[in-house]
């Protein structure tokens, strides 16, 4: 965990072919691959407030603008205000009602208790800054959420007349291409479907139904007064020449995009922001469509459902030391630890890193692969489009219902690019291959130290349970100079046994050997 | 450090000074103060004058600390007495703030781990924020609030909310757990002696 929160120096090129430290990767297990965030597909899972938890469904939380009912921001600071009770003194007397602002220190004079009664007001305060809503002028409320006022700004209307519009105008271009669409899609399908074998299309059911032919309510975009350029834009007061400017009074760029509707020019037009929702998100395999990440539903909890994180399945590279300072062409080791995070052997084998020819043929074969995959899903996918336009998938065919578990979502595959990092030095890869012991976390608690009974291979300086530490032999470039970063690359193919099985008749684990491709930043080269 | 036979410690009744705490130097503390235990108030280079109704929170340090000028000058036995340092009333030193400035006002809040030094002249009604620190010279006006890790400051509008509540509330409990050192001044007794 020591490279989880900085910058590691040892990379594992994801098989996108970007870099990652292990704690930013993940493992599909049933591809079997590294996948990183890039390359794999990212769902929204649940809203929810970070400050008060609350969970929020996706339709409430887009009618709400994605901001939470009862939170809010300090304008100022951008944390999170709370709401601070004070005790507010009321006079019986109904025509009297004046209530002494503050009443914090209960210090107020009471003339008669008998005739006076407390209140409890609530108002907003920043702990950070010390903002509170009293500054702008926003009255105090007798409850502590939910009545606090918004904000409207000058352009609201005008900003609703716009969103409508293009409301309106998306809902027209939607329409114009799903009629395209069907015009353009063959009447007769790869496929059999339900209507072809009952004879009826879908106009023809349409009109069995009682409904029109077309989608009659063609959605017209009312016309809205477009904005106009004005030449007379003011002159600055005279003030600003001569009076010295209160920087204090002015608010920052920071506040002014917090509040994006109205960007107030002065701190005394700041009012409480809605705090924005954050998500809990899947992650999902563009390839098998598998989840890599699930996070469980309830907001309150941290915990995963489903978490293949690369550093449960991938034997960890740590670089410990570099065995002699770093010179241009001159032979050195260095020592890295691996560890196994399974509870299987692992039989690990370092090789050479892949000439960049062999990288570009790799990637040429995966993407013929994945055209093969792409025809044979392209007509599922069309009629899947079609559907998701109509929202009505009992109308376009059975076509698109038989293929709905295969076509989940039609996620595009992240091409594999050639790893931008280039190795300068030459690589001395041992010549045999050790087995990484399995972890066992109660092996630590045994008393007598492990005698290893066969010959360890020499490079392999000292082992500790589930760790190995080895040396690996390299030569940095005769051409590098001073100061110049040194990187070793390595192809580290590793025996893996996949415990879960995709299909039922297999049972018993099965064993492959995966291969990554790791960097490592050893250091750079001495004076 | 001076020696501690040169302590002057006067502290007037109704404040409460927790034995713990560490007080070098001519200290004279005011009506209705609360000395945590383990602050300190270092009176280096003169006198400090605490006023009322001040609380100084747990590993809170006030000093007044002699220059390098004063330092060598002390060395060699031309020092001038330094005028005393004033700290006004209401004030709120929080847990390990180190406040040197030269003078302090009324109403000021020092939060948690901020730093004052010995340049700065806060007027009343600031609060210097949580791990703030403040190195160079300046004047701080009134009512100016400093906060965040950019010192970004704005000016105070709401009014100052006294801790009346707190030091209550301290003043009952403390004595309750902490050995207090006794007050040694009576201003109603002093003026009448005078």
């Amino acid at each position: 965990m020591a490279n989880f929160m900085q910058d590691s120096v040892v990379k594992y090129a994801c098989s996108c072919g970007i870099l990652n430290p292990i704690s930013k990767l993940f493992f599909c297990r049933h591809c079997p691959k590294l996948r990183c965030g890039f390359c794999v597909c990212h769902e929204v899972d649940s809203n929810f407030c970070s400050n008060c938890l609350e969970n929020i469904p996706s339709s409430e939380a887009r009618n709400k603008k994605n901001c939470c009912a009862n939170c809010f921001n300090c304008p100022c600071c951008h944390h999170t205000l709370s709401a601070r009770a004070t005790t507010v003194v009321v006079q019986k007397k109904p025509e009297e009602g004046a209530k002494d602002g503050d009443g914090a220190a209960g210090a107020d004079a009471k003339p008669d208790p008998s005739k006076v009664i407390t209140k409890k007001m609530y108002y907003l305060s920043c702990l950070a800054c010390r903002w509170t809503s009293r500054d702008v002028g926003i009255p105090d409320q007798s409850v502590a959420t939910g009545s606090w006022p918004d904000n409207e700004c000058a352009y609201q209307t005008r900003f609703n007349a716009l969103a409508e519009y293009y409301q309106a105008v998306v809902q027209q271009d939607k329409q114009e291409r799903q009629e395209y669409l069907r015009r353009k899609t063959p009447k007769t399908h790869k496929f059999p479907s339900l209507t072809d074998r009952t004879g009826l299309t879908v106009s023809i059911i349409r009109r069995q139904m009682g409904w029109s032919d077309k989608n009659t309510q063609k959605a017209k975009p009312v016309n809205i007064a477009p904005a106009q350029n004005t030449e007379d834009v003011g002159q600055l007061p005279e003030s600003i020449f001569t009076q010295k400017i209160n920087l204090r009074n002015i608010t920052t760029v920071k506040q002014r995009h917090n509040q994006p509707c109205e960007q107030p020019f002065t701190i005394n037009k700041l009012y409480p922001q809605r705090r924005g929702l954050w998500i809990k998100r899947s992650l999902r395999c563009r390839e098998c469509e598998h989840n890599v990440i699930k996070p469980e539903y309830h907001p309150t909890s941290v915990k995963y459902r489903i978490q293949l994180f690369a550093s449960y399945h991938v034997p960890d590279v740590l670089l410990v030391k570099c065995d002699q300072p770093l010179k241009a062409g001159e032979p050195n080791a260095v020592i890295l630890k691996l560890s196994n995070p399974t509870l299987h052997d692992m039989e690990i084998n370092i090789v050479e890193l892949p000439t960049e020819e062999d990288e570009l043929k790799l990637i040429e074969e995966f993407k013929r692969a994945c055209t093969l995959k792409d025809t044979s899903l392209t007509a599922a996918t069309a009629m899947d489009s079609l559907k998701s336009l109509t929202g009505s998938p009992s109308l376009t065919g059975t076509a698109s219902l038989t293929n709905t578990s295969l076509v989940r979502q039609t996620s595009i595959l992240e091409e594999p690019r050639v790893v931008k990092l280039k190795v300068n030095s030459k690589l001395q890869p041992p010549e045999a291959s050790f087995i990484l012991n399995l972890r066992d976390d109660s092996r630590e608690f045994d008393d007598e130290p492990q005698t290893t009974t066969k010959s360890e291979p020499e490079f392999i300086v000292s082992r500790k349970s589930n760790k190995v530490y080895l040396s690996l032999k390299f030569i940095p470039d005769a051409d590098l100079k001073t100061g110049d970063d040194v990187y070793v690359g390595f192809n580290m193919l590793y025996t893996y046994v996949n415990t879960v099985t995709n299909t039922p008749e297999k049972k018993e684990p099965t064993t492959h050997v995966l291969n990554c491709r790791i960097y490592v930043q050893v250091g750079s080269i001495e004076a | 450090m001076p020696p501690a036979e040169s302590n002057d410690v006067k502290i007037m009744n109704k404040s409460i000074v927790c034995e713990d705490s560490t007080l070098r130097g001519d200290i004279t503390i005011s009506q209705g103060c609360v000395i945590h235990p383990s602050a300190s108030i270092l009176a280096e280079a003169g006198p400090i004058i605490l006023g009322e109704n001040c609380i100084v929170e747990e590993y809170a340090t006030i000093a007044y600390r002699l220059t390098e000028e004063q330092k060598r000058q002390k060395e060699e036995g031309n020092l001038e007495p330094c005028p005393p340092l004033v700290v006004g009333s209401n004030n709120v030193f929080e847990v390990g703030c180190i406040v040197e400035a030269q003078k302090i006002g009324d109403k000021n809040v020092f939060e948690c781990k901020c730093y004052v030094g010995p340049e700065v002249v806060v007027t009343n009604g600031c609060v210097v924020g949580a791990a703030v620190s403040l190195k160079c010279k300046q004047v701080l006006p009134e009512s100016t609030v400093i906060y965040g890790r950019d010192c970004q400051q704005r000016e105070a509008i709401d009014k100052y909310a006294y801790q009346t509540l707190q030091i209550d509330f301290l003043r009952k409990v403390l004595p309750n757990y902490h050995h207090l050192r006794k007050p040694n001044q009576d201003p109603k007794r002093t003026r009448s002696v005078v």
